[in-house]
């Protein structure tokens, strides 16, 4: 009996090629579609990204718009807001740099010794200091909405004092009470003149002297930054009488004049 | 051309058509899509500042009736114009309430004033004009301090920059107390001394040992208070509330038509801080 061989003829020689019979071709094709599948799925990927994020652009800035111009119709209440920030800010400014008089003579009247008296007291504010002036620079530059005070900051008050004592010794005494005065910075004495037999000396009685004295105070302070906070619109009114209706949100405030106790 | 040699130029074919399906399809596709997406987040950007301006606008729209409120109040500080008559009421009123005559006011400007203006109001840098007056009161020493005290504290700044207004905003530059001419020797002011009162205290036994010239109770020693103030005014063509109403500023959907009161700096809301009697 005959063998028979069943392996194919092409087979026979015991190499197979793993290519088979297309040498790897098939597998470059292979190869080619599976790239291509690949830049398809990119593709469609970018294209629907670009498809939503223009959608996104479109819907993000026409909203966008609607908004702006519902704002741009609330403009007029912005600006409003801004008046009265800048001139409560302002009338602030004024007011809270002031020199407290009422304080001042407070204090006067309270540092003074028994056995001398006042005869005239004549209260100036003067001119702006230059170190004063210089510290206040700042402040004063970045309050650009800030208006001029008839006192600006840098000032310095003075008073200036004449009166009688019952001797020399009562004229230095009051010297050394006046620097109790709060807020006082110099006391100098001008002159302190004891008139001689029975006649008198500047309306003091005989033998008494008469004193000029000149009383300095710290410089006014610069007014302080200004606050951001919208609670700054609680102005409150202490007439009453004189307050629109629609005020009864302002908060009721006590604070004395000028912050130093006035009384 | 061998099997191997075909099999190479079909790799760098399929390369090519590869990259070449990158480069002209995928690539520009995604650029774009980059591209988007920085406008989207500007677009998103802009809404946003948008959406934060819309936002304080409506907080300003809901605090506007509080605004206006008090920027009329504060006209009572610093009004509109010159507002003299309503001035002189108030320091009258609160002299009465002191003991104290109210004796002359002037508007000329005092050697030490300092802001250099006469009569009439003279417009500063930032704004306020400034109105010079000068103030003549008789009284005792302590009923003109606290008078003083009372003027000033007709506007005073209180805590968080608030201010309480009730009514005109005075900056006094100068005050001077003496005795009245021909009025005697007397003093214009003294104490008790080391015991520690105030000018309210009544001072029983200082006034036995004081300057032998002053009288029994130099407490009550009329003197004449010359006072220097500056009374401040908004400036010329700024109305006291802008042209706005109660139910919304000017140019908005919800103030009425702009008449001739609307824009006058003498508008309505201007009779709502008339100091009653």
């Amino acid at each position: 009996m005959k063998a028979v061989n069943l392996i194919p003829s092409e087979q026979r020689s015991g190499t197979v090629s793993p290519a088979g019979e297309s040498n790897g071709a098939a597998y470059i094709v292979l190869g080619v579609l599976a790239g291509a599948a690949v830049l398809a799925l990119l593709y469609g990927v970018a294209r629907h990204q670009v498809s939503s994020r223009t959608a996104e652009v479109t819907k993000v800035t026409a909203e966008a718009q609607v908004t702006q111009a519902r704002a741009s119709q609330l403009a007029p209440y912005v600006s409003f807001q801004a008046t009265y920030q800048q001139r409560l800010q302002a009338v602030s400014q004024l007011a809270g740099t002031r020199f407290d008089w009422a304080h001042a003579f407070h204090e006067l009247g309270r540092v003074l010794p028994k056995d001398a008296a006042i005869s005239s007291v004549h209260g100036t504010i003067g001119s702006a200091t230059g170190a004063s002036s210089s510290s206040s620079s700042a402040a004063a530059a970045s309050a650009s909405t800030s208006v001029t005070s008839a006192t600006p900051p840098g000032a310095v008050p003075s008073f200036a004092l004449s009166g009688c004592a019952t001797s020399q010794s009562e004229v230095a005494q009051t010297l050394q009470r006046l620097r109790l005065i709060d807020g006082v910075s110099a006391v100098s004495l001008q002159s302190s003149t004891k008139s001689t037999g029975a006649s008198s000396s500047g309306g003091c009685p005989p033998k008494a002297p008469a004193f000029a004295v000149t009383v300095s105070f710290s410089p006014l302070p610069t007014p302080p930054a200004p606050s951001p906070s919208v609670q700054s619109a609680a102005d409150t009114s202490a007439g009453a009488s004189s307050a629109p209706a629609s005020t009864s949100t302002s908060p009721a405030s006590t604070a004395p004049a000028a912050g130093k106790g006035a009384q | 051309m061998t099997n191997r040699d075909r099999l190479v130029l079909m790799g760098v074919i399929a390369l090519a058509i590869l990259a070449g399906g990158w480069m002209l399809g995928v690539s520009p596709e995604r650029e774009k899509a980059a591209k988007l997406q920085t406008e989207v987040a500007g677009a998103q950007q802009q809404l946003s500042k948008a959406q934060q301006q819309l936002n304080e606008a409506q907080g300003d729209q809901a605090r506007y009736s509080a605004a206006y409120a008090a920027i009329v109040r504060l006209g009572k500080a610093v009004p509109a114009d010159q507002e003299v008559p309503s001035l002189v009421y108030e320091l009258d009123q609160v002299s009465n309430r002191r003991d104290v005559e109210f004796n002359s006011i002037s508007t000329s400007a005092s050697a030490s004033s300092s802001s250099g203006a006469g009569a009439a109001a003279a417009l500063t840098s930032a704004g306020f004009a400034q109105m010079p007056f000068t103030f003549v009161f008789n009284g005792s020493f302590v009923d003109l301090y606290r008078l003083l005290s009372q003027v000033q504290g007709f506007t005073v700044q209180t805590g968080a920059g608030a201010v309480q207004v009730s009514g005109r905003l005075l900056t006094i530059q100068g005050v001077n107390l003496e005795l009245p001419s021909g009025g005697g020797a007397g003093e214009v002011a003294s104490s008790s001394g080391g015991g520690g009162e105030g000018p309210n205290a009544k001072s029983a036994g200082g006034s036995s040992s004081r300057a032998s010239s002053a009288k029994s109770n130099p407490e009550n020693a009329q003197l004449k208070g010359t006072i220097t103030a500056t009374a401040y005014v908004l400036p010329p063509g700024q109305g006291l509330t802008g042209g706005a109403s109660p139910a919304g500023p000017a140019g908005s959907a919800a103030a009425p038509a702009s008449g001739p009161s609307a824009s006058s700096p003498s508008t309505a809301p201007a009779a709502v801080i008339k100091v009653t009697p």
